[in-house]
């Protein structure tokens, strides 16, 4: 994993004493609140409905045991207890007092973490497979390029004030789990004919009230010229992207009123004049970051199966944790473990103190001092090795962290919504607890199979229900909370946007109406595998419109 | 070599600027003499001026002129505002050295009644009264003469630490500084040497003298021409086209919102307004789209001016002209509009524009750092608190930076690759 040298912790410590000066600033009212806006909001200082929020950066979703036992800290002394896990693979804090943030930041400095551009209209923190390093399909762990243009877009002097916030995912495996294509820019490593490893560049993807899914501009990067690309990308962007409507600023739009080709052809102008100059990234530096991100020290163990069904016969809740929340490791003996936050009935994302500190604990002793968080919500112990998995299961069943739910009917993606957000239209998160009772039973949701359910307080979409096989939106229509549905979404390499199939339904009948579409596709469905998607794929919106409105 | 100066022919100047340079390497540091005939015969024969203030140290260069062709023209420009002691020495030394052809210029009393009327001009709006009482006057005389000789002397101010014997202007004229290299000293030592008469003010603490309600003493050890425009941003007179003589405000009523090499100073620059003509405007920032619709007005205008470019606009446009201004003014119109950013980086990297690059609009405390990363080299400050920041220096920022911005912040290839801390800032 990355550590600070020197010259990061300096930088992170200067970063510090100037927001602490700018939060004292505002305190003594040198700057307005509009003046302050914009720079909170680049150290992650959001005001809430009821308090600010304070966000905190995960650099794409990697955690050491000792960072998240000092986040379990800050939940205990300046929050209610709990931390929440952002979609962005981020963690925010719901109830700090301003006076207390430069003092969390002091906290988060000891242990090499910050919140700096987890918002504001700048590049955001760079997401990535939260298996990566260890996954079996990857080609390339992208994490060390992870690194790489987190360094380059901090406090990046042409970027700092872009037209909209700026999101970069990467993948280096085909299996795309960090949905590259509904990010400003998604990244995903790939072979040329030669043979060596590059990156597909994706542009202009995104949710949002105007989702849309990305366009591929460039087939191949190599690693040496990677930044050089992407700062072209983004000075087009800063140059040309829309400015008078907020609504309208993101790459997206630009892409889409440009024309893909076109701006391809702008950016290619530009990646002409800057190709070969200082942003040329030595492969010594690229070695130099890679060796951070060196494999552990695993041990030469065999290759051991993992008999789900008599772990099953023997323990069901076992076997089937087992059986969800296990990921094939690329070595023999060893698998990465998804750790469920969506408990039956829990706000989806949130952690407790306590529960950070029996992960911390497991990653400590299991996993090579490496957590994962997830753009999913969920927390990922990397590498465990096969022989511990009994241990590490019931550590968890003691932090009550052991649902054996991992991509099921209840492993929704959940924004705060209205118990938290300013902007919200409606309740998210009670929408979710109401449907995670409703399909508690473990044996309903392994009969239901796989199935992503995503819900969002408003159009902006931040539980990203545009690509929820099943998605949940909260509108607001004469004074009531009304919920669109969408069906048909995909977040993957097969990326796809849901179709809405009719009117809202106010809260009460949200869960009945999941149950029905449920229904529809377990009657419709030509083998127990195959799932949701793919039959709605096969069959088309019709059953599932019916099923919602009935024949009318 | 007879110059007859056209400003119709652009092309030649890059040739005409290598000659002139090479006529700087022709003679002795101290010899002004040299030089002085030297342009009087052959670079600029029948065509030249002299210009002088006849103050303090006017004498020297008077007296090589006496040497070499009294009749040569010399001007003094009457602007109605000098001390009676000044006038008093123009007579004793023109009479001294037999000079037979000093010309006294006098402003237009039509502009003299209409901007002037009760004779304070230069306090409320000193532009406009250096203007009417000196640009005014001269700018219709120069127009005559491929060229002029000043007296002007590395010495004095910063501004003139590199100044050469001979000089192109933007104008395409010559200008000829024989005493370049002469120091404070030298200067004395030649007046004692040949006997020169001292303007009667230099006995009271007077080092460069101008009109009498621009001029104050000036401080043992202080810059001579400090004394004059105290407090502005003005170094140099309108006379040598190198300030413009119309811009400096008292310091009483001068606003200081121009932040430059760690100080706040006077903006010598002034905003387009409504109705200005391109072919005839100085010291003004000319909008980018006014430029490109009057460009050949503008390359024809033979005074120092600036380009503003606004977010938005397109750099790429004038790309090839920037090299004309004095000063390129970025827009930020609001300081969440980042723009401005990338058209600095382009006008430096890209453009290796050289001059002033000024930040102007919504300029605050927390974004200097990132403008001036970005090449941006001047600031117009109103904003009170940055002011502040920025006077006592103690703005807050993070400078250590992670990647290479600028072609010379980071070289290539050096470790490790991105970054920079202060030690090298
Ligand atoms: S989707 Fe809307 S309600 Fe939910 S967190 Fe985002 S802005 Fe708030
Ligand atoms: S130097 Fe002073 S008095 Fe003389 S013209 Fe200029 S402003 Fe007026």
């Amino acid at each position: 994993m990355y550590r600070y040298d020197e010259f990061d912790a300096a930088f992170v410590q200067e970063r510090t004493a100037q927001f602490t000066d700018q939060v004292m600033r505002r305190v003594r009212g040198e700057i307005n609140e509009d003046q302050f806006r914009p720079l909170r909001l680049m150290n992650g200082l959001y005001l809430q409905l009821h308090a600010y929020m304070f966000r905190i950066a995960i650099p794409y979703g990697t955690l050491r045991s000792k960072q998240l036992r000092k986040l379990a800290f800050l939940a205990r002394a300046y929050d209610r207890g709990y931390g929440h896990f952002t979609t962005r693979t981020n963690i925010q804090f719901n109830w700090p007092r301003l006076s207390d943030v430069p003092k969390m930041i002091e906290h988060l400095n000891e242990v090499e973490m910050h919140s700096i551009q987890t918002s504001g209209n700048c590049i955001r923190n760079i997401s990535t497979d939260q298996f990566a390093g260890a996954a079996a399909d990857e080609i390339i762990d992208p994490r060390p390029m992870a690194e790489i243009l987190r360094q380059w877009s901090s406090l990046h002097p042409e970027f700092s004030y872009l037209p909209r916030k700026f999101k970069f995912a990467m993948t280096g495996s085909a299996n795309d789990r960090a949905a590259i294509k509904f990010h400003d820019i998604g990244m995903k490593a790939v072979t040329n004919p030669a043979g060596e490893i590059g990156w597909e560049i994706w542009v202009g993807g995104g949710l949002g009230r105007t989702p849309m899914i990305a366009k591929m501009i460039r087939g191949y990067v190599e690693h040496e010229n990677l930044l050089a690309y992407l700062e072209s990308i983004l000075r087009v962007y800063n140059r040309y992207g829309r400015r008078d409507n907020k609504w309208k600023a993101r790459i997206k739009i630009l892409v889409h009123e440009t024309g893909i080709d076109k701006l391809r052809d702008e950016v290619e102008a530009e990646y002409a004049q800057m190709k070969g100059g200082v942003l040329t990234l030595p492969q010594a530096e690229l070695d130099r970051i890679s060796a951070y991100f060196a494999e552990p020290p695993f041990e030469l163990v065999n290759a051991t199966q993992i008999d789900v069904v008599k772990e099953k016969a023997a323990d069901a809740p076992y076997g089937e944790w087992l059986e969800r929340n296990i990921h094939s490791h690329k070595h023999p003996g060893y698998v990465s473990v998804t750790i469920s936050l969506k408990p039956i009935g829990g706000a989806p994302g949130d952690c407790t103190a306590e529960q950070m500190e029996a992960v911390a604990e497991l990653g400590e002793r299991y996993s090579f001092d490496e957590i994962r968080v997830t753009h999913e919500q969920n927390l990922v112990l990397p590498h465990v090795r096969i022989a511990d998995l009994r241990t590490v299961y019931d550590r968890l069943v003691e932090a009550g962290l052991a649902s054996g739910n991992a991509g099921l009917i209840t492993d929704m993606i959940t924004c705060p919504g209205l118990d938290f957000c300013s902007l919200a239209n409606a309740r998210s998160i009670p929408i979710a607890q109401a449907i995670s009772h409703k399909f508690a039973a473990p044996e309903r949701q392994r009969e239901i199979g796989n199935l992503k359910i995503k819900i969002s307080g408003c159009i902006n979409a931040c539980g990203h229900h545009h690509v929820g096989h099943i998605g949940i939106l909260g509108v607001e229509k004469k004074g009531t909370e009304l919920y669109q549905i969408t069906v048909g979404g995909d977040a993957t390499e097969a990326a796809a946007l849901g179709d809405t199939l009719g009117h809202g339904f106010v809260a009460d009948e949200v869960p009945a109406a999941i149950e029905r579409l449920v229904e529809a596709y377990i009657a419709r469905r030509e083998t127990a595998d195959e799932p949701f998607i793919e039959v709605y794929r096969r069959v088309g919106d019709a059953p599932f419109k019916e099923a919602l409105y009935g024949n009318a | 070599m007879s110059t007859n100066l056209a400003f119709d022919v652009p092309e030649s100047a890059p040739r005409r600027a290598l000659q002139i340079v090479a006529l700087n390497g022709l003679f002795d540091e101290m010899d002004a003499e040299g030089v002085l005939r030297h342009a009087v015969s052959e670079v600029l024969r029948e065509d030249v001026a002299i210009v002088s203030s006849f103050g303090a140290d006017s004498a020297v260069l008077l007296h090589l002129v006496s040497l070499i062709d009294r009749r040569l023209p010399v001007y003094f420009l009457e602007t109605g505002k000098h001390f009676p002691e000044t006038l008093t020495y123009v007579e004793t030394l023109t009479r001294h050295l037999g000079l037979a052809n000093v010309r006294w210029l006098r402003p237009d009393p039509k502009d003299v009644t209409r901007f002037d009327p009760r004779g304070e001009l230069w306090e409320s709006d000193p532009d406009s009264c250096c203007h009417i009482r000196k640009t005014e006057p001269l700018d219709a005389e120069i127009a005559n003469f491929g060229g002029w000789v000043t007296g002007r002397k590395r010495y004095q101010t910063a501004e003139r630490g590199v100044l050469p014997h001979f000089e192109l202007t933007s104008d395409d004229r010559i200008k000829v500084n024989p005493l370049a290299y002469f120091s404070d000293a030298d200067v004395n030592a030649y007046k004692r040497a040949h006997g020169l008469p001292e303007h009667p003010l230099f006995a009271k603490g007077y080092r460069s003298i101008g009109c009498a309600p621009c001029t104050t003493v000036v401080a043992e050890g202080e810059d001579p021409r400090a004394g004059r425009w105290r407090g502005l941003n003005k170094k140099e007179c309108g006379i040598h086209f190198d300030f413009n003589g119309a811009i400096a405000k008292p310091v009483a009523a001068v606003e200081k919102t121009l932040f430059k090499d760690g100080k706040f100073i006077a903006d010598p620059f002034r905003a387009w307004a409504e109705g200005d003509d391109p072919a005839a405007v100085r010291y003004t920032h000319i909008p980018l789209e006014m430029f490109v619709a009057n460009r050949a007005a503008v390359l024809g205008n033979p005074h120092p001016n600036g380009l503003l470019i606004r977010a938005g606009d397109a750099i790429e446009e004038v790309a090839a002209d920037l090299g004309r201004f004095a000063s390129v003014a970025v827009e930020f119109p609001k300081f969440s509009d980042g723009r401005g950013y990338t058209t600095a980086r382009l006008a430096s990297e890209r453009y290796h524009y050289a001059g002033e690059l000024r930040a102007v609009g919504d300029v605050l405390m927390d974004q200097i750092t990132l403008m001036r990363r970005c090449g941006i080299t001047a600031f117009v400050v109103v904003h009170p608190a940055t002011r502040k920041a920025l006077e006592t220096g103690t703005l807050v920022t993070v400078n250590r930076y992670y990647q290479p911005i600028g072609s010379a912040e980071v070289p290539v290839g050096t470790r490790p690759f991105l970054r920079k801390a202060p030690e090298t800032v």
